[in-house]
C-alpha cells in the first residue's frame, strides 16, 4: 500500500491531542470540597477501574478516528495487478463529432477505428460516447459488444466546437465515479483548436489511460466565410441600403480567387470575386441588401474547393418590419430638443422609430402606450395627469427618458424619477467654465459606442441624489450626469443636463447620434431580433414585458425541441445546430436567428504529435507504452487503485461508534427523580 | 413581596449586616397578622396583684387611690428575656453550593434575630461565636450600641479550624448564669449520641435552648457527575466518592441522621429547627417569636 498524498500523514502528529486531552482529564480530576465527610464513604477501587475501562475504550476510538482520517487525507491506494484487473477495466470510446468531423470522411473512418478497437477488446466493459462541445454519453458501461457497437454507429455529425479541456474535465468526473482503471479511446481529428487555453486543463487522472486515435495525420488547407456583419432588422420601406460585410479566410490555402455570392431566400442577388492572399484573409463587401417585409434567410458563399464544404457558408436573418414609433415632449417654444434628438434617430443607419414632437400641453391626449419609448425633453412642470399616466406607462414595462436642464434646477424633485434635486451645478464659475465626464459604466452599450462621451462639454447640471438608481455616468466633480432606475416592469433613465445644446455641447458632439441610437434601442427593446448566432451560444427567448408568454420554437430541421414545461417557462434556449430556429411567442412576436459553427473548426491544423505524447504522459503509468501499441493486449504490470473512499466508510463508522460511547459515558447524568 | 426580602440570594446582596436584619424583621413583621402572642409595643396586658418585693415603679396609683388595693400594671414590652446566640464559626460553615453559603446564611439569621430582640423585643442580647473553642463572647445587654457590637462581632466571625461542642460547651456555663434563651446556630455534623450531651447542660439554668441547624441544598442532595475525590473542609481528608453512593445511601444516612438530631434534641427538652440556605429566614424568626411568646 501507498499514498498519493504521503506529506498528510503529518498529521500523525495530531494523534497526540486526544491521548494528551485523556490523560489530561484524568489527572485535573478537580477535588471537590464538602462540609463533611461524616456520611460518605469511599468506593476508590470500583470507580478507578470503571473509569479507566470506559476512558480506554473511548481514547482507543478517538484515536483510531483521528488515524483513519489523516489516512484518508494521505489517499492510500494499494498496487493491483493489470491482469486481475483486466475484467473491470472500463473501456471509454469517445468519437469526436465536432463540426471539423464534416471535412472528407472524418467520421467515418473515427467510427470505423472505433469498431475495430471494440472488436480487439473483447468482452471488456466499455462505454461509448460523442463529443462536440460537450460529452454525450450513448451507453452505460456495459459489455454487451452489440449496444456498443450501435451505439457508435449512431454517432451523427455535430456542429459544436470541441474542446480538449472541457473533454478532460468529464473525464476526471467520471474517473470520480468509477473506481476501476479507464482506457480512454479518443477517437477524433485532433483539431489544434480544440486544445484548452492551458494544459493543465487536460490533465487525465491517474486511473486513465489515454490513447489517441487521429483520423487525420496533417493540416488540410481550406477556405471559409469567417464571418457576416449584417443588420438583423431594416425598418420601414423607404429604408437607406443595407451594407452587408464578409470576410473570407483560408488556412493553409495558397492565393486564390475566390466567388462570394449572397444569397437572399434561396436566391443569389449578388456576387463578386475576391483576392484570398495565402493563408490570409479578404473583405467582400455588398453595398444594398434588399429584402422583402418579415424574416429572410441570408447566406454568404463561397465557391466550393477543398474537402470541407459544410463550413462554406455562413447564415444570419433580417426582418424588414415597420419603424417603431416614439415621442418626445418638450417646453412651449423649444424646438432645438425636437431638432438634435430628431436628427441623431433619423442619422442611424439602422433608424428603426419615428419621432414624434409636441409641446407638453399636448401631451395629455396622447396614448404613452402607443410608443416605443418617451422623451421628456426639460420640461417646467409635468401636469399631475401626464406625471400619473407616463408612471402608469413606465410601471407596466414602458420605457422614459428625462432630460433635465435649465428648467428642473428650479424644483425640488425630478418627476416620475423621484429623485430629490440636491443643488443645481453652473460650470460657468469654474475656471474652465465647463466639466467634462468623469467617469462611466463601460458596459452600457449606449455609453461605450458612443466613445464614454470623451470631450463632450458640460456648462449646467443639476446634482440629483441618487438614492436606489444606477449611475452610468459621473461628471469630474462626480455629480451624476446619466441614471437608470427601474420602475415596476419599466425603466427611467435621466439625463442631469439637456439635450438643447444650450447646457452642454453634447448634441453637436459625435457621441450624440450613437448614444441617441443606442438609448432608443436599450429603451424601446429591440435588440434581439434577427441576426445571426454561433452554436451552442443562448437565445433569450422573453423580454421583460412577456414575462408568461408561451414560446415556440422550430429548429432547422423543423422540429419542436422544447417540451411544454420548457415552452411555458424556460428563458433562454442553447441553440446547438447549425441553421436557422424560428421563434413565436403568444403574443404573435416572432423571430428568426442564423446559426452557424464556429469559426474556429473551419481551421484544420492538427495538434502536434509531441504535444499529444505530452497529453497522454499525463494520465496513467505506462499511458505511452500503450498508446504505442493501441488495441493490443494490455502488458500485466501493477496499477495504483485508490481505497480512500473505504477509508471514509471507516471513519464514519468509528464517528458514530464514538458518538454513542461518548454520549453514553461522558453525558451529563441526571439526578434520578 | 415578604418572600423576596427574606429570600438569601437576595439579602446576599446587600453589603451591610444592619441593613440586612432591618430588611428581613421590617419585611418580615409587616407580614405579620395581628396575633395576641406577638406584641412589640408599650401596649398594655394585665393588672397583677403586688407583693412584697415588686418594683415600686410599676404600680398604678389612680388605681390605688379608687381601691385603695395596690397593683401592678404590666405592659407586653416591658417582659423582657435574655437572648444568648451561639454561632458555629467552623470551616464547614463556609460551604455554599450557590450564592449564599452556611456562614452567611447565620450570619444574616443572627443578625435578624438580633435586631427582632434589641429593637422589637427590647431584650438583652448576647453572642458567642466558637469553633474547637470560644472565640469570641458579647455579654447580653440593653445598653445602646448593644445591637452594633453584636453586628461588628458578627461581621469578624470568619470560619476556621473544626467544630468541637464538648470543649467551648464547658466554658458556656460560666458565661449563662442568667436565665433566658439560648440559640445554637451550626451545622451539627457531630453525632446525636455526642453532641446532646455536650449541650445539654445549658438547660440546667432555666435555659430554652433551640437548634438552628443550617445545612446547605447540597449537604443533603450532593451533585456529582462522576467519580469524584470529596476534600472534608475541616480536617482536609480526601476521600473518593461515586455518583451512585451519594444518590442512594447517602441521602437514606444523612436523612436517618436529621430524624435522630431532631428526635434526641427534642427528647431533651430542646427546641429544633432545620434551615436551608436557599429558604427565606421567616421561618426561623417565627420560631424565635414563638418560643419567646412561650416564655411569658
Amino acid at each position: 500500500m501507498g499514498f498519493f498524498s504521503p506529506w498528510f500523514l503529518a498529521g500523525l502528529a495530531g494523534l497526540a491531542l486526544p491521548l494528551y486531552l485523556h490523560l489530561l482529564k484524568r489527572q485535573t480530576m478537580k477535588p471537590k470540597e464538602v462540609s463533611s465527610l461524616m456520611f460518605f464513604e469511599s468506593r476508590t477501587q470500583a470507580s478507578t477501574r470503571h473509569r479507566r475501562l470506559r476512558y480506554f475504550l473511548l481514547l482507543s476510538l478517538r484515536l483510531l478516528l483521528l488515524l483513519l482520517l489523516i489516512l484518508a487525507f494521505a489517499n492510500p491506494f494499494v498496487n493491483r495487478d493489470t491482469a486481475t484487473l483486466a475484467s473491470q477495466r472500463l473501456v471509454l470510446l469517445v468519437v469526436d463529432n465536432s463540426f471539423s468531423m464534416r471535412a472528407g470522411t472524418r467520421l467515418a473512418d473515427a467510427k470505423t477505428a472505433a469498431l475495430g478497437v471494440l472488436g480487439d477488446k473483447g468482452a471488456a466493459r466499455g462505454q461509448v460516447a460523442a463529443f462536440g462541445s460537450q460529452l454525450r454519453l450513448m451507453t452505460q458501461p456495459i459489455e454487451d459488444q452489440s449496444a456498443l457497437r450501435s451505439a457508435v454507429i449512431a454517432i451523427q455529425p455535430g456542429d459544436g466546437h470541441g474542446n480538449f479541456g472541457e473533454l478532460a474535465r468529464a473525464v476526471r468526473a467520471m474517473a470520480e465515479a468509477v473506481h476501476t482503471p479507464i482506457e480512454f479511446h479518443l477517437f477524433s481529428d485532433m483539431q489544434r483548436t480544440q486544445l484548452a487555453g492551458n494544459f493543465s486543463d487536460m490533465a487525465l487522472p491517474a486511473n486513465v489511460k489515454l490513447i489517441t486515435h487521429a483520423v487525420v495525420a496533417k493540416a488540410q488547407p481550406n477556405w471559409t466565410v469567417e464571418s457576416v456583419d449584417a443588420p438583423g432588422q431594416v425598418w420601414g420601406k423607404d429604408a437607406k441600403p443595407v451594407h452587408v460585410q464578409a470576410v473570407i479566410a483560408g488556412y493553409g490555402t495558397p492565393a486564390a480567387n475566390r466567388t462570394v455570392s449572397l444569397v437572399v431566400s434561396d436566391k443569389t442577388i449578388a456576387t463578386k470575386t475576391v483576392a484570398v492572399p495565402a493563408n490570409g484573409r479578404a473583405t467582400v463587401d455588398f453595398p444594398a441588401l434588399e429584402v422583402p417585409y418579415g424574416f429572410s434567410r441570408c447566406e454568404v458563399k463561397i465557391d466550393s474547393a477543398d474537402g470541407f464544404p459544410a463550413d462554406d457558408l455562413r447564415r444570419f436573418a433580417v426582418q424588414r418590419s415597420d419603424p417603431q414609433k416614439a415621442l418626445l415632449i418638450h417646453n412651449y417654444g423649444d424646438n432645438r430638443s425636437p431638432l438634435y434628438v430628431g436628427a441623431a434617430l433619423s442619422a442611424a443607419a439602422q433608424s428603426a422609430f419615428i419621432l414624434e414632437s409636441i409641446s407638453v400641453n399636448e401631451a395629455a391626449d396622447r396614448k404613452p402606450s402607443n410608443y416605443a419609448f418617451i422623451v421628456l425633453s426639460d420640461v417646467s412642470s409635468v401636469p399631475s395627469l401626464l406625471e400619473h399616466s407616463l408612471i402608469e406607462y413606465v410601471r407596466s414595462g414602458g420605457s422614459l427618458l428625462i432630460a433635465a436642464g435649465t428648467s428642473a434646477g428650479s424644483r425640488t424633485r425630478i418627476p416620475i424619477f423621484d429623485g430629490r434635486v440636491v443643488e443645481t451645478r453652473d460650470y460657468n464659475r469654474v475656471p474652465d467654465r465647463y466639466m467634462a465626464v468623469g467617469s462611466s459604466d463601460s458596459s452600457y452599450a449606449a455609453v461605450a459606442r458612443a466613445d464614454s462621451w470623451r470631450g463632450v462639454k458640460f456648462f449646467y447640471a443639476i446634482d440629483v441624489d441618487p438614492g436606489d438608481a444606477r449611475v452610468i455616468v459621473r461628471l469630474g466633480d462626480q455629480t451624476p450626469l446619466l441614471l437608470e432606475k427601474r420602475l415596476g416592469e419599466g425603466r427611467v433613465l435621466l439625463l442631469t443636463s439637456g439635450l438643447d445644446n444650450l447646457t452642454n455641447d453634447f448634441p453637436l458632439h459625435p457621441a450624440f447620434v450613437p448614444f441617441i441610437e443606442q438609448t432608443a434601442r436599450y429603451l424601446a427593446g429591440s435588440e434581439r431580433q434577427g441576426g445571426a448566432h454561433p452554436v451552442d451560444a443562448y437565445l433569450d427567448l422573453r423580454t421583460a414585458r412577456e414575462q408568461g408568454q408561451g414560446v415556440e420554437i422550430t429548429d432547422p430541421e423543423g422540429k419542436r425541441p422544447l417540451t411544454l414545461a420548457e415552452a411555458a417557462k424556460a428563458q433562454t434556449f442553447q441553440l446547438t445546430e447549425a441553421g436557422y430556429y424560428q421563434l413565436r411567442l403568444a403574443n404573435g412576436r416572432q423571430n428568426e436567428v442564423g446559426v452557424n459553427p464556429d469559426p474556429k473548426e473551419s481551421n484544420l491544423d492538427v495538434i502536434p504529435d509531441d504535444v499529444v505524447a505530452l497529453w497522454q504522459g499525463t494520465g496513467g503509468e505506462g499511458a505511452k507504452e500503450a498508446a504505442a501499441a493501441p488495441g493490443g493486449p494490455a502488458p500485466s504490470r501493477k496499477t495504483p487503485e485508490s481505497i480512500w473512499w473505504y477509508v471514509m466508510l471507516l471513519v464514519l463508522a468509528s464517528a458514530v461508534a464514538e458518538s454513542v460511547l461518548a454520549s453514553r459515558y461522558l453525558g451529563t447524568q441526571r439526578e434520578d427523580s | 413581596m415578604l418572600q423576596r426580602f427574606l429570600d438569601p440570594s437576595v439579602l446576599a446582596s446587600i453589603s451591610s449586616l444592619d441593613l440586612v436584619a432591618r430588611t428581613v424583621v421590617d419585611g418580615f413583621v409587616a407580614g405579620l397578622h395581628r396575633s395576641p402572642d406577638f406584641g412589640f409595643s408599650q401596649e398594655f396586658a394585665e393588672y397583677q396583684a403586688y407583693t412584697p418585693g415588686d418594683d415600686l415603679r410599676h404600680i398604678d396609683w389612680n388605681v390605688y387611690a379608687r381601691s385603695e388595693r395596690l397593683y401592678l400594671k404590666r405592659f407586653r414590652g416591658e417582659t423582657n428575656s435574655l437572648l444568648t446566640i451561639l454561632l458555629d464559626a467552623s470551616n464547614s460553615m463556609q460551604f455554599g453550593s450557590h450564592r449564599v453559603n452556611k456562614m452567611d446564611y447565620a450570619r444574616y439569621l443572627t443578625a435578624s434575630l438580633f435586631y427582632l430582640a434589641v429593637h422589637g423585643q427590647r431584650d438583652a442580647a448576647g453572642l458567642i461565636t466558637f469553633d474547637d473553642e470560644i472565640r469570641n463572647y458579647i455579654r447580653p445587654s440593653t445598653r445602646q450600641g448593644q445591637l452594633h457590637r453584636l453586628l461588628a462581632g458578627l461581621e469578624h466571625a470568619e470560619p476556621r479550624a473544626r467544630t468541637d461542642f464538648a470543649k467551648p460547651m464547658r466554658y458556656f456555663q460560666e458565661f449563662l448564669k442568667r436565665r433566658g434563651m439560648v440559640i445554637i446556630v451550626s451545622d451539627f455534623w457531630e453525632s446525636p449520641e455526642t453532641l446532646i450531651p455536650s449541650i445539654e447542660p445549658l438547660r440546667y439554668h432555666g435555659n430554652e435552648v433551640i437548634l438552628f441547624h443550617v445545612l446547605d441544598p447540597e449537604d443533603v442532595r450532593p451533585k456529582l457527575t462522576g467519580p469524584s475525590i470529596l476534600v472534608d473542609l475541616e480536617t482536609r481528608t480526601e476521600l473518593e466518592v461515586t455518583p451512585d453512593y451519594t444518590k442512594k445511601e447517602y441521602r437514606d444516612k444523612i436523612q436517618a441522621h436529621l430524624t435522630n438530631l431532631r428526635d434526641r434534641t427534642q427528647g431533651a427538652g430542646m427546641g429544633y429547627f432545620l434551615l436551608m440556605t436557599d429558604r427565606p429566614l421567616d421561618a426561623a424568626l417565627r420560631e424565635y417569636l414563638s418560643l419567646r411568646g412561650a416564655r411569658k
